[in-house]
């Protein structure tokens, strides 16, 4: 399972031979995903960079992502080995476990033999895609966020050699999550991790994916991609905790498929990374869904987070509810741009999206475009977008208490985060990113 | 004289006009000579002209917005358009002295008979150029000017001057670009400081003309300390080719001022309305814009504040109601660029049928200032299963000294609610009325009474037929 | 030295004066009760003597057993042993009530001292029993939810926990069925004793058939214009409070 060690020198994005070397070191010698992979390399050729101007990047900065030629594929699997799969234990009960380093599977994948038995597929994508043609196949890139990074996600497409698939079959209910974790280990290293999430008709999963450096010195360009397909009925649950090293250009591209009778929930933790954007589309194709999209980002330093999230209605009867919470210390900048799309024959759809900004300095900078567009007359449908700082009513009542200043604010940022944080069905996940977060705004 | 003096904002009483003789006429199409021809019959300063030649340059070179607009706006062909029509006449001061034509055109209106109400003066336009002009006397003691831009051009070179094109640049947008390039009457305020008028003013802008692009300016600059109320009115008769109005409105509220500017925007259904609207406010100054949008094909406009001094406050109230093959793309820009500054934003619109209203705005607060505050609220209503809303908000905000709220919902008017009231034997057509007469009804009270009763009255005209 | 003294204080908000020269004293081991018509600076008085930098004291003093608390942070304030009940209390999200009780009880922790966590919650459970609190709502958000029943329970829930010198409870009666204010009342009533002193603010005389004041002062105006027994309080629920404004020589 373990990938070969090429002596080569690790080649550039800008350097044309980038992909040949990528096919020798994947191969996949499978027709349809290097086809797929092929196609994606021209499509990423022919495009262009995005501009500002381009209402999907508006108030982005973007600098780094005009010329990727400093990141090279990362060839090698990592010598600090050990170390990772130490760290990789952030949750104790897990159902499965996959330690990826580099786009370079680590170690054994760990499944549970009982959930194994009852007919789930936890492994990388390259494994499934050799062993489950078809299956992999039926949902491999068939919904894209289309938020503006189409150019990015070709790349992706072109050089993805590593991921997680995880496949729940219908009727089939796991308690404990599944968990992935993905390390940037090489510097100027270039990753592309991919997670396919399909869960079948009734299903019940959990897939928690971590996604940190082991350096604080290196630089990363991270493309990920995750796809989630809920079957009708299902309730999958996926969070990621971004915490790449604060020198990560990082860009999360997913999609949330929901068939009828569905729930949903997706969450994204934000800590890590230099410049962090994500597109998030969820799409309802069934009635009687309901899905939830959540995140809690807490940028400091200058850190910037570029959040794109499109909750598109096509089925009528369904519900969807987003909730994107910041918290901006230093001089940090985040861009929040929502869209709620009801299309004609979505009628009795309800739709929320809601974007609060808690400002904790002077030199923080929120950008928020809550949008919405809808075609059908018979729905609930509201935003809703607050960019404030501490609340002085509420500060006023802890210093009435005898809590001092300082002890306030520190409790009340931490009251914020846990709107979110609550919401995480899963404990040990909540415990671990309260601790994570708090960690960072300990004031 | 009825007790409320009818402001003829229902279209179809505005659906006339008058085959007029035009004694300047700059034909179709616009270049170098369009400007050249303009000029020269304004009898205008080489400054004049060079400000119109750079900003038609600007408006050449600038592409239609259609990355985030309407891809509407290609359908104008800027070639087939006239954009200088005149009877060369100056603007009369009693109507008698108007041409018969269009004296009928506004006696149809009902604008003679409204100034003798209630208005403090009045400025109504024909095509490009004012053809009536009047105030009261007291007003022009007190050292108020109201005249048609062109006028203050030559009377007043030095206050026009100073603020012309400051508020709004050349090359704010493509629309403002050319504006600045052909701009043709408009209005020319300025209330000295502390000088608070009373009554409102009002301008009528009349497009007479088919294939006709109007495009007035116009400047209003409340001194320190001094108040007025502006209101805009504007009609076109139905042609079968599209129409283009393109205005730009600079408003300059200096220390403690206010400024209050009204519009009920009944285009016919073939113009295309793309106007640039923004206001700076001083120290302590107040812009209201209070913007109801009813008619025209498709309507870009976003009234703006730019709230350049301390404790200055911004305002728009907007109203929008699209109807089949309208799309009313309306907003509202905030700038905070001082401490201690407010803004306010409400939109409501309604749409009907396949109408589509749009809210966009920007709330920008750039820099670390302190204590600024924006609300903004947008509800949209949806009356038939096809009707379409959209709501695209911008909002930027800089440190944590201030604090932006901004809230948007969309519903339907609630079956029950309509039942409840055919229960009580209304119509279902009538019911429907006042319920959307209900979700507006908290903003038209923000209308002077004049106002308010005519907007209910044309709600209910355009309501009709909407259900069923 | 062991009173809340409150001597001339006057105080503005945004520059207009709300308490004229207003003077007060309660000495602990005393409940007394200040009535008065809206508007006439009662809850000013609460939130200008705990510190609320919006109400600005131009003069006066507050002494707290003799200490001096005006120019205090409000936290300081708490800490020297005043509790507010609020009139309106906030809603804290995402701080559960038994975290929020906590930081403020550790904030009182002498140096050397430490804190112990079981006795705290043993603590904090005997008190919601009293108070007929379900155990449940230590983990709720602080007031998110609540009823107003529910808030100002909490409420008397904080200040059991906080043991001040002096309480002032301002207008803890407003929102509350008549169960909800015997059990506030009952509350009270059971902390009552020699070292604590509490000051009801209230627009109505039913909490005081509950809370038996030793005094009631008549607040018209921004300060006292009459002061006696508990009667006093019944012949306000009498007769209104047009007779206050004759008394102070106001055309009613």
């Amino acid at each position: 399972m373990m990938s070969e060690t090429i002596a080569l020198p690790n080649p550039s994005l800008g350097d044309p031979e980038v992909f040949s070397v990528h096919q020798d070191l994947a191969g996949l010698e499978v027709d349809w995903f290097k086809q797929a992979q092929e196609q994606a390399w021209a499509t990423y050729n022919s495009l262009p960079t995005p501009v500002r101007t381009n209402e999907k990047w508006r108030f982005a900065t973007l600098k780094r992502f005009r010329d990727l030629s400093g990141y090279s594929l990362a060839t090698t699997t990592p010598a600090v080995a050990d170390t990772i799969i130490e760290d990789s234990h952030r949750l104790q009960n897990v159902a499965g476990r996959i330690i990826i380093a580099d786009d370079n599977l680590l170690t054994d994948i760990e499944l549970d033999p009982e959930v194994a038995a009852k007919g789930v597929i936890f492994t990388t994508l390259q494994d499934a895609i050799r062993q489950h043609p078809d299956l992999v196949k039926e949902y491999f890139m068939q919904q894209s966020p289309e938020l503006g990074s189409e150019k990015f996600e070709a790349l992706h497409v072109a050089l993805l050699r590593s991921g997680v698939f995880l496949y729940v079959p219908d009727n089939v209910e796991i308690t404990n999550p599944f968990v992935a974790y993905n390390w940037a280990v090489e510097d100027k290293g270039a990753l592309f991790p991919h997670t396919l999430f399909v869960a079948g008709a009734n299903s019940k999963a959990t897939l928690i994916e971590f996604q940190e450096g082991t350096g604080e010195e290196t630089e990363h360009l991270v493309i990920a991609n995750a796809h989630l397909f809920a079957g009708p009925g299902s309730k999958p649950n996926h969070t990621i905790v971004q915490n790449w090293n604060l020198n990560t250009l990082s860009l999360q591209l997913n999609t949330n498929n929901a068939q009828r009778d569905t729930e949903s929930t997706s969450t994204l933790i934000n800590v890590g990374s230099a410049q962090a954007r994500q597109e998030v589309h969820g799409k309802i194709f069934g009635s009687g869904s309901n899905i939830e999209l959540n995140a809690l980002n807490v940028p400091s330093g200058t850190q910037e987070f570029d959040q794109r999230t499109l909750q598109s209605h096509v089925a009528p009867n369904s519900r969807s509810d987003l909730l994107f919470k910041n918290a901006l210390a230093e001089k940090s900048r985040t861009i929040f741009s929502g869209l709620i799309i009801v299309e004609d024959d979505a009628q009795q759809t309800d739709a929320y999206q809601t974007n609060n900004n808690l400002m904790l300095s002077d030199r923080a900078e929120a950008n928020s475009l809550p949008g919405l567009e809808i075609k059908a007359n018979d729905v609930k449908c509201s935003h809703g977008a607050t960019t404030g700082k501490i609340d002085d009513s509420e500060l006023f009542y802890f210093l009435a208490r005898g809590i001092p200043r300082n002890k306030a604010e520190e409790l009340m940022v931490f009251g914020y985060f846990e709107e979110i944080i609550q919401k995480l069905e899963n404990s040990e996940l909540a415990e671990y990113v309260r601790d994570l977060v708090q960690h960072k705004f300990k004031i | 004289m009825s007790s409320t003096p009818d402001i003829n904002i229902e279209r179809d009483v505005g659906d006339f006009h008058y085959e007029t003789d035009y004694e300047f006429d700059a034909g179709v199409g616009l270049n170098e000579n369009t400007i050249d021809y303009i000029v020269d019959v304004k009898g205008e300063d080489d400054w004049v002209r060079a400000f119109r030649k750079k900003a038609l340059k600007t408006f050449q070179e600038k592409p239609n917005p259609t990355h985030w607009a309407s891809k509407d706006i290609e359908n104008i062909d800027y070639e087939k358009i006239r954009y200088y029509l005149a009877k060369g006449q100056r603007p009369s001061r009693s109507w008698d002295e108007v041409p018969d034509e269009v004296k009928e055109t506004f006696e149809r209106l009902g604008i003679p008979e409204k100034e003798r109400a209630f208005l403090a003066g009045v400025e109504a336009q024909f095509d490009s150029e004012a053809s009536y002009s009047n105030m009261k006397e007291e007003l022009a003691k007190d050292g108020v000017i109201f005249m048609g831009s062109t006028e203050a051009l030559k009377e007043h070179p030095e206050l026009f001057r100073k603020w012309f094109g400051k508020v709004i640049p050349i090359g704010d947008n493509k629309f403002s670009a050319l504006n600045s390039a052909v701009f043709s009457g408009g209005s020319f305020i300025y209330v000295p400081p502390g000088v608070k008028v009373k009554q409102p003013l009002q301008a009528y802008f009349r497009i007479n003309a088919e294939n006709f692009g109007q495009f007035e300016r116009t400047l209003i600059i409340a001194d320190e300390g001094a108040e007025l109320t502006y209101m805009e009115g504007c009609t076109a008769p139905k042609f079968e080719t599209a129409t283009l109005h393109s205005a730009v409105v600079e408003l300059v509220a200096l220390k403690g001022a206010k400024i209050q500017y009204i519009t009920v925007q009944n285009w016919s259904a073939n113009v295309f309305n793309m106007v640039t609207k923004r206001g700076m406010a001083m120290d302590d100054a107040e812009i209201k814009w209070i913007d109801c949008n009813i008619g025209s094909r498709l309507t870009m406009k976003y009234p703006g504040v730019v709230m350049r001094g301390e404790g200055a406050r911004g305002e728009v109230l907007s109203i929008a109601l699209a109807h089949d093959g309208q799309h009313q793309d309306t907003g509202a820009k905030m700038v905070h660029a001082a401490d201690n500054t407010t803004s306010n934003i409400i939109s409501k619109s309604i749409s009907i049928g396949e109408g589509r209203s749009t809210y966009r705005g920007v709330v920008s607060i750039p820099r670390q200032l302190k204590g600024c505050k924006n609300n903004t609220e947008c509800d949209a209503l949806l009356i038939n299963t096809n009707s379409r809303t959209d709501t695209y908000p911008a909002i930027t905000v800089k440190g944590n000294q201030s604090t932006v709220q901004h809230e948007a919902s969309v519903s339907k008017v609630s079956a029950e609610q309509i039942f409840y009231m055919m229960q009580r034997g209304l119509p279902e057509g009538e019911a429907m009325s006042l319920a959307v007469n209900g979700f507006v009804n908290d903003l038209i009270r923000e209308f002077p009474m004049e106002y308010s009763v005519e907007l209910k009255r044309l709600i209910d005209l355009e309501m009709e037929g909407s259900v069923g | 030295m062991s009173t809340l003294e409150i001597k001339d204080l006057n105080v503005s908000i945004n520059g207009t004066q709300i308490l004229k020269d207003f003077t007060l004293t309660i000495p602990k081991g005393e409940i007394h009760a200040i009535m008065g018509p809206n508007g006439t600076g009662k809850s000013t008085l609460a939130k200008a003597i705990a510190g609320h930098e919006d109400y600005e004291i131009t003069s006066g003093e507050v002494l707290l057993d003799g200490e001096q608390i005006v120019g205090m942070e409000p936290d300081e304030i708490s800490r020297a042993g005043l509790f507010m009940a609020f009139q309106y209390p906030s809603e804290i999200p995402g701080v559960s009530i038994a975290n929020f009780i906590r930081a403020a009880r550790t904030a009182r922790i002498e140096e050397g001292e430490s804190f112990s966590a079981p006795a705290f919650y043993k603590e904090l459970y005997d008190k919601m029993d009293m108070l007929k609190i379900d155990r449940a709502f230590t983990s709720r958000s602080v007031n998110e939810g609540f009823s107003g029943g529910e808030k100002k329970r909490c409420e008397i829930l904080q200040m059991a926990m906080l043991q001040p010198s002096y309480a002032v409870l301002d207008e803890t009666d407003s929102g509350l069925d008549i169960d909800a204010l015997k059990i506030v009342a009952e509350g009270v009533n059971a902390m009552r004793s020699p070292d604590l002193g509490v000051l009801v603010i209230t627009h109505y005389q039913r909490l005081l058939n509950y809370i038996i004041p030793d005094k009631v002062h008549v607040m018209y105006d921004g300060r006292i214009v009459e002061t006696g027994g508990p009667e006093l309080a019944e012949k306000l629920e009498e007769e209104g409070y047009d007779w206050v404004k004759h008394a102070v020589g106001v055309p009613a």
